[in-house]
């Protein structure tokens, strides 16, 4: 592979990546940085749209093209999915219904985990709140490795590739779903904080005491924030599925949890810029360091993956000593776009 | 009746601290009245039971003729009654203009569904932008329109209070040290507005207020609390000259 | 469902857990603040245990007093290394709770390395380990049931000693009451909280120390027992330390008995979702008794 091939390969990841991660870190940051709601349980939006996209996405394919068969589409999915690959991969359009009605059922499932988080989201105090969210996350990868039918137990499943009209250029085209979703989010996402319900929701965040003597139904914004941000997790996790073509019940704190968080404080919280900033500045350099990374195989007596763990962990406690406020200072100044009438 | 307010027999103790003991007081509609104390003697915890951030242990709390006893701050706010907190609370990182804007009632906005079509709320939006800057500009805060509410001075916040309460278009006001750290030549204006506003809307205020020197003169009504009770209340050269008064007020 | 063992696995399993809680609601207490890393806590002292065991010979119970020294320690670390500096800056609790999540996340990195090295270097298994064979016998039940009980014994009542006839522990009292107060008449606050990390770290070493003595040992473990210890801190209620000591009670018994019960009524299957336990108890007792057992107001409203 020529050295151009491998940078537009190495690219084209790159920004898959960043497309992913954008998405949940925006839905983070409008719970966290926006509302004030330390959402420390993504994960289980993220896992549960991957989960129920990986778990449903053949069934409904198999209903959807008119298949018959006997095979379950969850324990027989290789054989099933031979059968639905081959239509999608000639049907362009149906490949690309497809992959908008299972990421629907991605942001339903997430909305449905952001839910259940809101019952206690709504009615704790931070800390209780983080450690609550935080285990509810373990649970769909205890359902999913336990329960079966779910999405197969720890092999996991493949899911119809509606992708697969693009031949040859299967992750490119990838690529480009992800960036437009993304782009997508980004831009509702700048849209929301200049309406009065994103200023609202600023506002509960600043000043909880006295949004409640103006009137406003605290209960209300804060489960519609954590809606709306559970939501977008969920259309991650789907897409991240739809592009790797599978699922496995290894969804884990680390990447869908602690590394959002990383990436919000990283950009600076509260600002989706700083979430655009945060998420893209950690990609870029997360993809370089694993090439260099791999020089050190061998050499120590140990995984080098590790080194990840170690290296993470002190910038964030650095970022959270030195530079609490990010990189994109916004604090200072939210986007405000109201200007007075003379 | 025709009173505005009814406080009725309100008690409320924490743990053996009686901080409200039996307080009952009337406003009426279209005054403008002080509540006096020393401090320690109930007044904000007064205002907390009244405006629902405090439950009271016993008695009843009307506003016109509907009982609001133990309504949730967000009830009392919908019913017409704004207050404000004696130490200022700004929303920190939204403008002067933003904290203004937050208050407007029932802006459809708020609601995630029509948040998504502009055309549904940008009408409201403009008019509740041009009553918070007229608001504004009668608290002389024009230029710092867009400026973050938490680098202003603490007079600043405590107009912005003003002006927040303002917003609401309520019937009662209830203050809490509305000019406390605002320099004497602007708490006259203040005082001097509240009585204009009166004037203009038949709005009616209730302000707890320790700078005697300067609200005395705008006043047609005081109230005197000590420990947790009500001393006297009536115009202000009589309650000022009441003995009982000068022991708990003025006395060591 | 036999009887007798289930008994002895609850009772062990309680034991180590409220040691455990027993810190978190200790450092919640004077730092304000969950501490995710009592998980690598927990973890670190495991492997404190299976090395010394494995690799130098020792008893295992040696892993106790070494992992006490050594947790109680990093405990210190953690505080003074990141968590004063940030509360000198003023930091927020949920600021405080990502250096806690982070450091976690950093010693999950070392006892991995550290478990990769004894997989190669001394040639070792070093994941998903036992030690209980090693152990001795009492009245025919395995050594690590009395010892479990024993050790929660004896820190109960050093701590109940300690914060009542000692100056230091008045202080710490002092301290966890009124910070303000206590600053004001001369109490160095910052080390007192220092005091507590040594001590919630060496709680947490001395549990994680006998882990490996009663169930299989992964540099993992820290963190699926995580939502466990919270569970039982939290349903203790956090207003009194010795409520952790109640909440690891009731959530061992929900936990191993109910979950033995209802397998011999529906199932062996229903074994696989019983990481799932601790958190329902935590919902139910959010719902039904927020304040814990011991009760603290931790709802938004006051």
């Amino acid at each position: 592979m020529s050295g151009l091939d491998q940078l537009i390969l190495f690219t084209t990841d790159l920004l898959a990546l960043f497309a992913v991660y954008l998405i949940i870190n925006i839905g983070l940051n409008l719970q966290q940085g926006i509302t004030g709601i330390p959402n420390f349980g993504i994960l289980f939006a993220v896992a549960g749209g991957a989960y129920f996209t990986g778990g449903l996405s053949t069934r409904f394919a198999l209903s959807l093209l008119g298949i018959q068969t006997d095979l379950s589409p969850i324990l027989n999915n290789v054989s099933v999915l031979a059968l639905i690959n081959p239509i999608l991969k000639s049907q362009p359009l149906i490949a690309i219904g497809l992959l908008i009605l299972f990421l629907a059922i991605g942001g339903v499932a997430g909305a449905a985990m952001g839910l259940i988080s809101s019952a206690p989201a709504v009615r704790l105090r931070e800390d209780y709140l983080a450690i609550t969210l935080l285990a509810f996350g373990e649970i769909l990868n205890v359902i999913g490795i336990g329960y079966k039918p779910l999405i197969g137990g720890p092999p996991g499943v493949s899911v119809p590739d509606v992708l697969g009209w693009a031949g040859q250029y299967r992750f490119y085209a990838g690529t480009l779903v992800l960036l437009l979703v993304a782009i997508a989010v980004f831009a509702y996402a700048g849209y929301l904080i200049k309406t009065p319900l994103g200023r609202t929701l600023r506002a509960i965040r600043d000043n909880e005491l006295v949004a409640r003597s103006l009137g406003k139904d605290i209960t209300r914004y804060r489960t519609v924030s954590i809606l709306i941000g559970s939501t977008l997790c969920g259309f991650a996790g789907s897409l991240w599925v739809m592009y790797s073509g599978a699922v496995t019940p290894t969804y884990a704190r680390f990447d869908w949890t602690f590394l959002p968080w990383l990436m919000i404080l990283l950009g600076g919280m509260g600002s989706n810029r700083g979430a655009l900033v945060g998420t893209f500045v950690f990609v870029a350099l997360d993809k370089l360091i694993l090439y260099y990374k791999y020089a050190f195989v061998g050499i120590l007596p140990f995984d080098v993956v590790w080194l990840n763990y170690l290296l993470l962990g002190l910038i964030t406690i650095l970022i959270l000593i030195y530079r609490p406020e990010g990189i994109v200072r916004t604090w200072q100044k939210e986007p405000s776009p109201v200007q007075p009438t003379k | 009746m025709g009173s505005l307010l009814q406080v009725k027999s309100v008690k409320r103790s924490f743990g053996n601290l009686h901080a409200l003991d039996g307080v009952t007081l009337n406003v009426e509609p279209k005054t403008v009245s002080i509540l006096i104390g020393p401090n320690g003697s109930g007044k904000t915890t007064l205002i907390n039971v009244i405006t629902g951030f405090q439950k009271p242990d016993e008695g009843r709390i009307y506003y016109g003729s509907t009982e609001i006893t133990g309504w949730s701050p967000q009830q009392v706010y919908g019913a017409g009654i704004a207050r404000t907190f004696q130490i200022p609370s700004m929303f920190g990182k939204l403008t002067v203009l933003e904290n203004l804007l937050v208050a407007e009632k029932n802006h459809p906005g708020e609601s995630f569904a029509k948040s998504l079509v502009k055309r549904l709320w940008a009408k409201h939006e403009a008019d509740a932008v041009e009553k918070a800057s007229k608001i504004l500009e009668l608290l002389g805060l024009s230029e710092h329109l867009n400026t973050p509410a938490s680098l202003l001075s603490g007079g600043q916040m405590k107009l912005v209070e003003i002006g927040r309460a303002l917003m609401s278009d309520a019937n009662l006001y209830l203050l809490d040290e509305p000019v406390s750290g605002v320099n004497p030549t602007l708490a006259h204006e203040i005082f001097a507005r509240i009585i204009r506003l009166r004037e203009q809307y038949g709005i009616t205020f209730f302000i707890v207020e320790h700078r005697l020197d300067i609200a005395l003169k705008y006043v047609d009504y005081v109230n005197a609390m000590a420990s947790g009770r009500l001393l006297a209340a009536g115009p202000p050269e009589q309650v000022i000259n009441d003995p009982k008064v000068i022991e708990a007020y003025l006395g060591a | 469902m036999e009887f007798l063992p289930t008994i002895v696995g609850w009772l062990t399993y309680s034991a180590l857990l409220s040691l455990m809680a027993l810190g978190v609601t200790l450092l919640y207490r004077t730092t304000k603040v969950a501490n995710f890393a009592h998980a690598s806590f927990v973890t670190v002292a495991a492997y404190v245990t299976y090395t010394s065991t494995v690799i130098l010979s020792r008893n295992p119970y040696l892993g106790v007093p070494i992992a006490f020294i050594l947790v109680g320690l990093l405990g210190l670390l953690l505080f003074y290394a990141v968590l004063e500096p940030m509360r000198r800056r003023n930091s927020s609790t949920v600021m405080l709770m990502i250096a806690t999540l982070a450091f976690d996340i950093i010693m999950l990195g070392v006892t991995n390395i550290h478990a990769d090295y004894l997989n190669t270097v001394y040639k070792v298994p070093s994941r998903n380990v036992l030690l209980s064979g090693l152990d001795f016998k009492f009245m025919g039940e395995p050594g690590i049931l009395f010892v479990a009980l024993g050790t929660l014994a004896l820190c109960s009542a050093a701590m109940y000693l300690l914060l009542n006839f000692t100056t230091l522990g008045i202080a710490l009292r002092a301290s966890m009451e009124n910070p303000s107060l206590s600053e004001a008449i001369g109490i160095n606050v910052s080390m007192m909280l220092a005091v507590s990390w040594f001590i919630a770290g060496g709680l947490a070493g001395v549990a994680g120390a006998l882990i490996p003595l009663w169930t299989e040992i992964n540099p993992g473990i820290g963190t699926l027992l995580l939502a466990s210890i919270f569970c039982a801190s939290i349903v203790g209620g956090l207003e009194q330390i010795y409520g952790a000591v109640l909440g690891g009670l009731l959530l061992g018994l929900v936990d191993v008995v109910g979950t033995s019960l209802l397998a011999s009524v529906v199932g062996p299957w229903i074994s696989f979702y019983e990481p799932i336990v601790p958190l329902v108890v935590l919902s139910v007792t959010m719902i039904v008794a927020p304040r814990g057992l011991a009760g603290l107001r931790f709802r938004r409203d006051k």
